[in-house]
């Protein structure tokens, strides 16, 4: 697995969306059991369009109001508050004391993860929705400028730049040399990480705002032309492609032989990550546009609500009603579930 | 001095007569209440324009159909830039493309589209058609910058994806982020009434109306709607461009006629809507504005072009009701009191029931506040194909 996700020693630790840069969303095995009720609820003083993240004990979330939030996960209060330029639609990343995400007024900034102090930011030409990625010491996001921007972790000096053809809402996943996204162009995008440099594009029926995981030389990514793709990571060529009733916003998540994902079309699905062949589809709400999450034989997702699914069968093992935001991600913490709403509310459920 | 657009004692008094008038299957129990009196107040000094509602070409409405619009539920951009282009030139008379939007658009313009996004993904303002629009403007030498795309929720936009489907350098604006949130309206262009002891009587009119863009391109979709009865031209803009309208209702009565055509003369509204674009590439024919359920979602593949949102409307009410007869649903003017439902689930179910005494006679009621005309006799409805 190709994994750089700063610190992450703690089984608790969830330091990026979808926990790691392998999209893995978790991978342990986490509690099917309902949980019982809110251990604490933190109003973040505006929407929360984005998925938490979590570090030694401190839970972190942006809102659109445009502050980043630190969130001690015992008592649920807040430590302490950044206040960016604008809205912020980003998840944030964790690499090594800095948190990084991006904001609407064109920014990506890093943030001091013990006492939100800003260490740097970084412009771009429009609004940064995409969550940094972080490898080798280099942080990596596109932005709704067309550009895909390489910087340093350390001083937020550009590396380079690479120019796409469309809006880029896509996170990026970044390999040892390479880099894949989405653009609003319809293309999926292989990038050269040392230089920026396309290696090879694909193009989908309409523009992509999902993110890619990568597996065994799979590119795998939703598309607004209601298409799933699988490509070949080496060479852009579409292995298979699966289609849904509507557009797929969703970005997927991989676990053991399936690939999990939602589609507008208010289903979930299980892929065989392989082939393409439906495993099985859930109808979990009207719209789905969060990405899954899996652990241990259960697959999470938010879609007006939060399901618990097993990953065998599809069945529906539990709902909550809470936490209606349908962009978020839970965060799982041992026998903790952190949920942000798109009211603003962040909830620790046990 | 305060110029404030009274119409308490005048239009509104009209404006109740003709909801009786006009609404002839209208029962007691449906109205429980007079309309109260609405005070309107437009912005100060503003000097309305030509161009706006009901425009250059009252009466006439394009319509233009095409099946290979809309395949499988995904539409051809290729076919509708071919359809837009042919229904501009049919309503302006012009012989290119780009004199026909010329009539409406200058460089110097700063462009407002105003999106339908309720109801996505299922149905809302096709990007396809935006992109569409976007690129005429463009050549008429409007910079990207100066066009914002726009609606009162920026989630709903969100759900649509046109952040990563439009063009780069456009403008996407959420007025509002949510129901609750504020901010983005003009304090002193507003609508004030209270219809049913709600706490804040006032609905604001979008900064971004009152004081960003100077031209409208209102691009609405072919919906029923619970409340009232379809929505259109005049409802995507009224209830679009200010805030604080669901208290406009309470199952199962709604206000929504008269106040959907009052709010569209208030300026700088009115006179900034230059031109309407319906996609009716989808019909929600029932559930609407939010279903996402396809049974009621028909694609026809239509497209209509106006300056008369009034006209406009009247042909939209006029094909949803045809074929809500065809599916055997009741008509959008039935106000049985059996068809009424508390449960959401139930209306979004069965064709039968609704959740309001539905008010299609808000269109009526804004061709006589003269924003356009209602009567199906007079309006030069052209069908044309590609």
């Amino acid at each position: 697995m190709m994994r750089e996700t700063g610190n992450s020693k703690a089984v608790e630790d969830w330091p990026t969306l979808l926990k790691d840069n392998a999209r893995s969303g978790g991978q342990k095995p986490f509690p099917a059991p309902s949980p019982e009720g809110a251990v604490w609820q933190f109003r973040a003083g505006g929407s929360v369009r984005s998925a938490p993240i979590l570090k030694d004990g401190n839970l972190y979330v942006t809102s659109v109001a445009g502050a980043l939030h630190a969130i001690d996960v015992v008592t649920g209060t807040a430590k302490w508050k950044f206040q960016a330029g604008s809205q912020v639609h980003s998840t944030p990343s964790l690499f090594r004391d800095q948190i990084l995400f991006g904001c609407d007024d064109g920014k990506v900034y890093a943030v001091n993860r013990h006492d939100g102090t800003k260490l740097w930011e970084v412009p771009t030409g429009a609004e940064v929705w995409a969550s940094p990625v972080i490898r080798n010491g280099v942080v990596f996001f596109g932005s709704a400028d067309t550009r895909v921007y390489a910087v340093d972790a350390a001083s937020g000096e550009r590396r380079w730049v690479q120019e796409l053809g469309g809006r880029i809402y896509s996170t990026i996943y970044a390999t040892e040399r390479q880099l894949y996204l989405g653009c609003g162009d319809g293309k999926v995008y292989c990038l050269d990480s040392a230089s920026g440099k396309a290696l090879w594009s694909a193009a989908t029926g309409n523009g992509i705002d999902s993110s890619p995981a990568v597996v065994d030389d799979l590119v795998l990514i939703g598309s607004e032309d209601f298409f799933f793709y699988a490509i070949s990571a080496n060479a852009g060529e579409v292995r298979w492609k699966y289609e849904t009733g509507l557009g797929i916003a969703s970005s997927p998540a991989v676990w053991n032989d399936l690939t999990f994902f939602g589609s507008k079309d208010g289903f979930l699905y299980a892929l065989e990550t392989q082939t393409g062949k439906l495993r099985w589809k859930t109808r979990v709400g009207d719209v789905v546009t969060a990405p899954p999450m899996v652990g241990d034989g259960v697959v999470f997702i938010q879609a007006g609500g939060t399901f618990a699914l097993d990953t065998s069968n599809g069945k529906i093992l539990w709902r909550a009603g809470l936490a209606g935001a349908i962009q978020s991600v839970p965060v799982l913490a041992g026998e903790t579930i952190y949920l942000a709403s798109l009211s603003g509310e962040i909830y620790a459920l046990r | 001095m305060d110029r404030r657009t009274f119409v308490k004692a005048g239009c509104i008094g009209s404006a109740s007569l003709l909801m009786q008038g006009l609404d002839p299957m209208i029962r007691a129990e449906s109205a429980p209440t007079a309309v109260p009196p609405v005070e309107l107040r437009g912005l100060v000094d503003y000097k309305p324009s030509p161009l706006g509602m009901p425009g250059l070409f009252p009466a006439r409405v394009i319509e233009i159909r095409e099946a290979n619009a809309i395949v499988r539920n995904r539409v051809s951009q290729p076919v509708v830039g071919r359809m837009l282009e042919r229904a501009m030139k049919e309503l302006t008379g012009e012989r290119s493309a780009r004199e026909a939007w010329a009539k409406f658009i200058q460089p110097s313009d700063v462009v407002g589209i105003k999106i339908n996004p309720s109801g996505a993904p299922a149905c809302c303002s096709s990007p396809e058609i935006v992109r569409e629009i976007i690129s005429s403007v463009q050549s008429l030498g409007v910079p990207a910058r100066n066009i914002v795309v726009y609606d009162r929720y920026s989630y709903e936009i969100d759900l649509a994806s046109y952040q990563a489907l439009l063009p780069a350098g456009i403008r996407i604006v959420g007025i509002q982020e949510a129901f609750a949130s504020g901010g983005g309206y003009e304090s002193n262009v507003y609508c004030e009434a209270n219809f049913f002891g709600e706490w804040e009587t006032r609905s604001y009119m979008a900064n971004i109306v009152v004081r960003e863009v100077n031209k409208i391109i209102n691009v609405p979709t072919m919906k029923d709607h619970s409340a009232s009865g379809v929505t259109g031209a005049l409802k995507n803009l009224a209830y679009g461009t200010f805030n604080n309208v669901a208290r406009t209702h309470r199952a199962p009565y709604s206000f929504t006629n008269p106040l959907i055509g009052m709010m569209c003369t208030v300026e700088p509204l009115r006179s900034k809507s230059v031109l309407h674009i319906m996609d009716g590439m989808r019909q929600v024919w029932h559930g609407g504005p939010l279903t996402q359920v396809q049974d009621f979602i028909d694609q026809p593949g239509i497209l209509l072009v106006a300056t008369d949102p009034v006209a406009m409307d009247t042909i939209e009410l006029e094909a949803i009701e045809k074929t809500r007869r065809e599916r055997g649903a009741p008509s959008l003017w039935q106000h049985d009191s059996k068809s009424i439902t508390a449960d959401n689930d139930e209306f979004h179910r069965d064709a039968s029931k609704n959740l309001f005494y539905r008010q299609p006679g808000h269109i009526a009621a804004a061709g006589h506040l003269g924003l356009g005309i209602a009567e199906l006799k007079q309006i030069d409805h052209r069908v044309l194909s590609v």
